[in-house]
């Protein structure tokens, strides 16, 4: 039997999602992959978390096991996804509701709702946007053709899209990725969601775009006052957006801190790294510190700290053997790190 | 061997693809892909060249090396053997004397590799093709390859499968390195890989190139691995290069507004130094159907009556900074700020 902690739930802080020790395994033809080895953080209400990681860390899986859309070889073998919709509410466990259920149903896409990386395969070619946003709006809001028709337009124009009417009317083929993304956010938005999950919702963008994306994701952020779960592996697009971040790696969470402490005071040797690796602007000439290796193969399994085959502190004999525990660093500003070093 | 410094001058260089539709496919329109660019690489040096997705930066990169035949233009390279020649102009015959010395490194490591070929074949086509080497001459040169990118010779009989992409990206670089070329094209050959990986192979771009002298025409839309690598950098925006300079020059000084828009863009990453974008008006257009006068005029905040009809030359406005804006010298833009001297050090090591 798996050991499980028996702490109880202590909603003091306010929270829109608490996950405690998630775990997603595949069963694959080639063997299982532990995609998610006990993940545990929690996003609080009307603030941005961050979740950074490497291709194959469990990021967006993560975000997925929240909207019960992992396919069915991932098993969710363990853990809670505690999701409050109101300040004061009683939370709920998502996961004691099957994925196919009503009750999932309504939840899916009302109260929480999700932006994809690709907006080009994660629109439906065969219908207009209008008709994929007011999809959303009727089956949750409305039954009335014309008041989801004027709802969807008014998302339209809230992401700034210009002619709002025409873009309504237009196939997902018509419009630039810029444009689709905006459609994608439009439609995420349509049911006003106490939590969004994007997950990189603009990888496949240029930077131009890109910045216009996150400026109005922001700024709708502080408009309605959405959580948002902001899935990305670019470091430079964490520190404009998010509030807090939670850095993933191999399947778990190994440090979490507010955005500021992450990039001015991390204490992981992953984050340290990531953070050393990339190039900043103005500063870094020569050569860049680099992680020696690379993330190990998913089938694998790795014992002790996931990280000690690359880790240049590792500690002989403990790194190797044993998973460090979460510790609390700064117990004030809720800075927590799995790392022997700081147990 | 001539004491000329200069390695590559690319004049008016323009690639143009047809448009054809209709029963007979008849040509309807034309994409101007490249429409006449110029620029120069010496000896040993990297170029940057940036833009946003669709103005033709990898279509030049390719064009440079024929993959894709150039429209019109003049490519002098300056080769040790033949000397200075136009390869737009070469015969068959004497541009594979030439391929030597020019090579590619192609963005996506998992499409550029027969999946067919092991490691060892990949690595030494080159070599037979150019008749360099055979046999265990053969085997042995393909060995040293690989040692120089960080891929063990063990695993010569391998197929590309088997390896990760960082790794894959080591072996295509392996592969451009094996002819000893002057001149790499790396076609934003980071991109498609995760950051610690990204760093191991910019490293790896950096040694080869102090090792061997080597060039580069580096080729990349992410403006802070752009900055880290190049010593001069040019811009393209929608066919044309808008501005080119030394790198520093360009980032701190930029005199094109599309340059300012860009760098202002860069998500930085620095929660102390949030930026709000510089809003753009409407897209980056169609090269099939550009707008008159200058490209970027109907997106630009300071366009004025004249440049919605001429389009501004490049010119240089001196110390090899070059910009093609009828405004160059009046406006006073911003470029970017140094981020924070964040002091980051591993924890000590404890026992």
């Amino acid at each position: 039997m798996t050991s499980q902690p028996t702490t109880p739930i202590t909603t003091t802080a306010d929270d829109v999602v608490r996950v405690e020790n998630l775990k997603v395994n595949f069963y694959t033809q080639l063997g299982v992959v532990r995609a998610l080895n006990g993940v545990s953080f929690n996003i609080p209400r009307g603030k941005v978390l961050g979740i950074v990681g490497e291709s194959g860390c469990g990021k967006s899986i993560t975000g997925m096991s929240i909207m019960q859309l992992v396919t069915s070889v991932g098993k969710t073998e363990g853990g809670k996804i505690l999701f409050n919709e109101s300040a004061g509410g009683n939370p709920i466990n998502i996961l004691d509701y099957e994925r196919n259920s009503p009750e999932m149903r309504k939840i899916r896409g009302n109260n929480i709702s999700m932006i994809f990386q690709e907006p080009m395969s994660s629109l439906n070619p065969c219908y207009t946007i209008s008709n994929q946003i007011e999809e959303a709006i009727r089956l949750h809001q409305t039954n009335d053709k014309v008041e989801s028709r004027n709802r969807a337009i008014e998302v339209l124009t809230k992401v700034g899209m210009p002619n709002p009417d025409r873009i309504a009317d237009s196939f997902p083929h018509e419009l630039s990725g810029g444009m689709r993304q905006r459609a994608m956010i439009a439609m995420a938005l349509s049911c006003t969601p106490t939590l969004l999950i994007a997950d990189e919702p603009t990888t496949a963008l240029d930077v131009t775009t890109e910045a216009s994306i996150l400026d109005l994701m922001r700024e709708l952020q502080s408009e309605i006052g959405t959580s948002i779960m902001f899935i990305t592996h670019n470091m430079g697009v964490v520190a404009q957006m998010c509030d807090e971040v939670a850095v993933m790696y191999l399947g778990r969470v190994v440090e979490r801190a507010s955005v500021d402490d992450i990039f001015y005071e991390p204490r992981h040797p992953y984050t340290i790294a990531l953070l050393q690796s990339i190039p900043r602007l103005g500063r870094t000439k020569g050569r860049l510190a680099s992680i020696e290796g690379s993330v190990p193969d998913p089938y694998s399994r790795v014992n002790g700290c996931p990280f000690h085959p690359r880790c240049p502190v590792a500690i002989k004999g403990v790194c190797d053997t044993i998973l460090p525990e979460e510790t609390i660093v700064d117990a004030a500003k809720g800075h927590t790190v799995r790392c022997h070093l700081y147990s | 061997m001539t004491t000329d410094d200069m390695l590559l001058e690319v004049r008016g260089l323009k690639k143009h693809f047809p448009i054809r539709s209709g029963f007979l496919r008849r040509v309807t329109g034309t994409v101007k892909a490249v429409d006449g660019i110029d620029f120069h690489i010496k000896k040993g040096e990297t170029l940057g060249l940036v833009g946003e997705s669709g103005c033709g930066k990898s279509t030049a990169g390719r064009a440079l090396l024929r993959l894709h035949e150039p429209t019109a233009g003049e490519i002098i390279f300056n080769d040790p053997t033949l000397g200075k020649v136009d390869v737009a102009k070469l015969d068959r015959a004497t541009m594979l004397k030439l391929r030597p010395n020019m090579q590619i490194i192609f963005q996506d490591p998992f499409t550029s590799l027969n999946p067919r070929l092991t490691v060892g074949q990949i690595v030494g086509e080159p070599l037979e093709i150019q008749h360099r080497a055979s046999g265990s001459e053969l085997t042995d040169r393909v060995a040293e390859l690989l040692n120089e990118v960080g891929i063990r010779p063990e695993n010569m009989s391998r197929y590309p499968h088997a390896f990760s992409g960082g790794q894959r990206q080591r072996i295509g670089i392996a592969r451009a390195l094996a002819l000893n070329p002057k001149l790499i094209v790396c076609d934003e050959p980071v991109s498609a890989l995760d950051v610690s990986i990204q760093a191991q192979v910019l490293n790896l771009l950096g040694e080869l190139q102090a090792k061997y002298g080597l060039a580069y025409l580096f080729v990349g839309h992410d403006l802070s691995v752009i900055e880290h690598i190049s010593d001069r950098v040019a811009v393209m925006y929608v066919g044309y290069i808008v501005e080119m300079a030394k790198t520093d020059k360009l980032y701190f000084t930029p005199k094109h507004p599309y340059t300012e828009a860009l760098l202002n863009a860069i998500p930085k990453a620095d929660p102390r130094m949030r930026t709000r974008p510089i809003r753009l008006q409407g897209e980056v257009p169609s090269p099939a159907n550009p707008p008159s006068g200058c490209y970027f005029h109907p997106r630009c905040r300071y366009a004025k009556d004249i440049c919605s009809h001429e389009r501004p030359p490049l010119q240089d406005i001196g110390d090899e900074h070059f910009v093609a804006c009828h405004f160059a010298k009046e406006l006073s833009l911003v470029g970017v700020q140094p981020l924070n001297d964040i002091k980051l050090e591993m924890p000590a090591k404890k026992s």
